[in-house]
């Protein structure tokens, strides 16, 4: 479904959606998310848990 | 009878020969950078075991967690933007074009014909993440965590690829205007992270307890053993570290340092040995602590690593000695000026580092470089210098100042009498520890 090549005779990248932009943005846009959501959580944990232990 | 050859099928078999001679080169590029970057992970298991160790038995998963999650960050962000930054700003702040290494190009992925871009990207993730781990050790015991991980993101996959940038990459504005020398990191990793951990230790402020009346109080490691093992762990570590800083060329160039000068492993070997014996032995004279004398095989690496391709063994055996003596005293002058490190990172990396930098100048002052690059200078060391504390402790400052500022910075400080284990991480490192030990048919406490 997301390859980005049909045979290996002269292939170059050759990775998932290499060829989509698009697709590629939007990964980007995942794994920026991931350690944002990460580091937002964390917040989020330790201000409830330092409250509990006031 | 076999055929006799024709000069056609030479010319062919020579062709074939050829192409099988410069893929397996081009593999053996990848398998040697490969080898470092596992190697450089030896670093990661050696920053945690220290780091845990030199924490009160209350902080030790914290500051475990904190380590093994700073690696899980730098990675994906210095493939988001960590290696662009390296690429885009060998000029200074202005981006050059650098779409290549933005993380939606086609370099940045599998591909046949890249033998390069994913092995150099790996070894200089792992630059970063050593350069975020640097700021951990500062920090234990009152940081938050999610504090941490900002800070070390900015500076693991941000600051210090910057002064990569400056001072690593060919058109670095450092080496093109001043000939600047720093073959294994001391400026670009060490300096950057123990100037942007001070920035960050002055807003963040000493563990409670730590000074009395303004006096400094020991708070001694729960686990001094592990902090030893740990320390030397990152010594093996530093051999891929030093490893990744040499560059494998294909072709008939053979080694060389990233500044395109010609060198070897063998020079490299030399100095990174003697260089760590003498810091040994100067941190042991000055100290006689066991923490600071292997903290000393750190001291003596880092301040020979500029000029590990230029030194004379036995220089840099003296410059690490006299070095592991002036990093502990700048550690307890450090001390006296309220600045709490709990694991003399400014000393050991920032001080170390900034002063490796200078003595290239001093002592390999008038070396050439390729091309119409300008000569190895002491003048254009010491600005270099210059440059990489500034570039280090602004950032580190201004970016905990703001922390602090929305009060996100350090834990409360009821959460910090507790303990941060207890807190955030419901997790006791040793839960076991009150239960008396068995020995025959009696029951003693532990430590009977």
């Amino acid at each position: 479904m997301g390859t980005s090549i049909t045979t290996w005779e002269d292939a170059s990248a050759y990775f998932t959606f290499a060829d989509s932009p698009v697709m590629l943005g939007l990964f980007t846009i995942g794994a920026a998310a991931i350690v944002l959501g990460l580091i937002w959580s964390i917040i989020k944990h330790e201000n409830k848990v330092f409250d509990l232990h006031k | 009878m076999a055929d006799t050859p024709t000069l056609e099928s030479l010319q062919a078999a020579m062709t074939a020969q050829t192409k099988a001679f410069e893929m397996h080169q081009s593999m053996n590029i990848e398998v040697f950078y490969w080898w470092c970057t596992a190697i450089m992970f030896l670093i990661h298991a050696g920053f945690l075991a220290y780091e845990m160790g030199a924490s009160r038995s209350k902080n030790a998963l914290a500051a475990g967690i904190k380590n093994i999650l700073a690696l899980a960050v730098i990675i994906p962000t210095f493939y988001l933007f960590g290696w662009w930054i390296y690429n885009a700003f060998p000029g200074g702040l202005i981006p050059g074009d650098a779409a290549g290494a933005l993380p939606w190009s086609q370099s940045m992925g599998p591909d046949v014909k890249d033998m390069g871009t994913g092995i150099f990207w790996a070894a200089f993730a792992l630059f970063g993440a050593t350069t975020g781990s640097i700021l951990s050790g500062a920090v234990i015991e009152r940081i938050r965590v999610s504090a941490f991980l900002i800070l070390t993101v900015v500076l693991g996959s941000g600051v210090w690829i910057l002064a990569g940038a400056w001072g690593w990459h060919p058109d670095g504005w450092l080496l093109t205007k001043f000939g600047y020398h720093d073959v294994g990191a001391s400026g670009v990793v060490h300096a950057i992270a123990g100037f942007f951990a001070l920035g960050v230790l002055m807003n963040l402020g000493a563990r409670k307890g730590k000074f009395i009346d303004g006096k400094p109080q020991n708070i001694a490691p729960h686990n001094m053993p592990m902090t030893l093992i740990g320390l030397m762990i990152i010594i093996v570590g530093f051999f891929g570290f030093l490893g990744g800083c040499i560059i494998f060329n294909g072709g008939d160039t053979g080694w060389t340092t990233i500044y395109g000068t010609p060198t070897n492993l063998s020079a490299f070997a030399f100095n990174t040995l003697m260089g760590f014996a003498g810091g040994i032995i100067g941190c042991y004279i000055a100290s006689r602590d066991p923490f600071w004398t292997m903290s000393g095989g750190l001291v003596g690496i880092i301040s020979v690593a500029a000029g590990l391709d230029l030194y004379d063994p036995g220089l840099a055996f003296i410059i690490a000695t006299c070095m592991g003596v002036a990093a502990v005293y700048f550690g307890q002058w450090l001390e006296k000026m309220g600045i709490d490190d709990a694991v003399g990172a400014v000393s050991v990396h920032g001080f170390t580092g900034v002063v490796a930098v200078v003595l290239v100048g001093v002592f390999a002052g008038g070396t050439p470089n390729v091309g119409d690059l300008p000569p190895i200078s002491f003048t254009g060391q010491l600005i270099s210098a210059v440059v990489m504390v500034g570039l280090g402790f602004i950032p580190g400052y201004g970016l905990s100042l703001l922390l602090k500022k929305f009060n996100i910075l350090r834990v409360p400080e009821s959460s910090e009498d507790i303990g941060i284990d207890e807190v955030e991480l419901t997790a006791k490192p040793y839960p076991e520890a009150t239960v008396p030990s068995q020995v025959g048919n009696k029951t003693e406490p532990q430590g009977a």
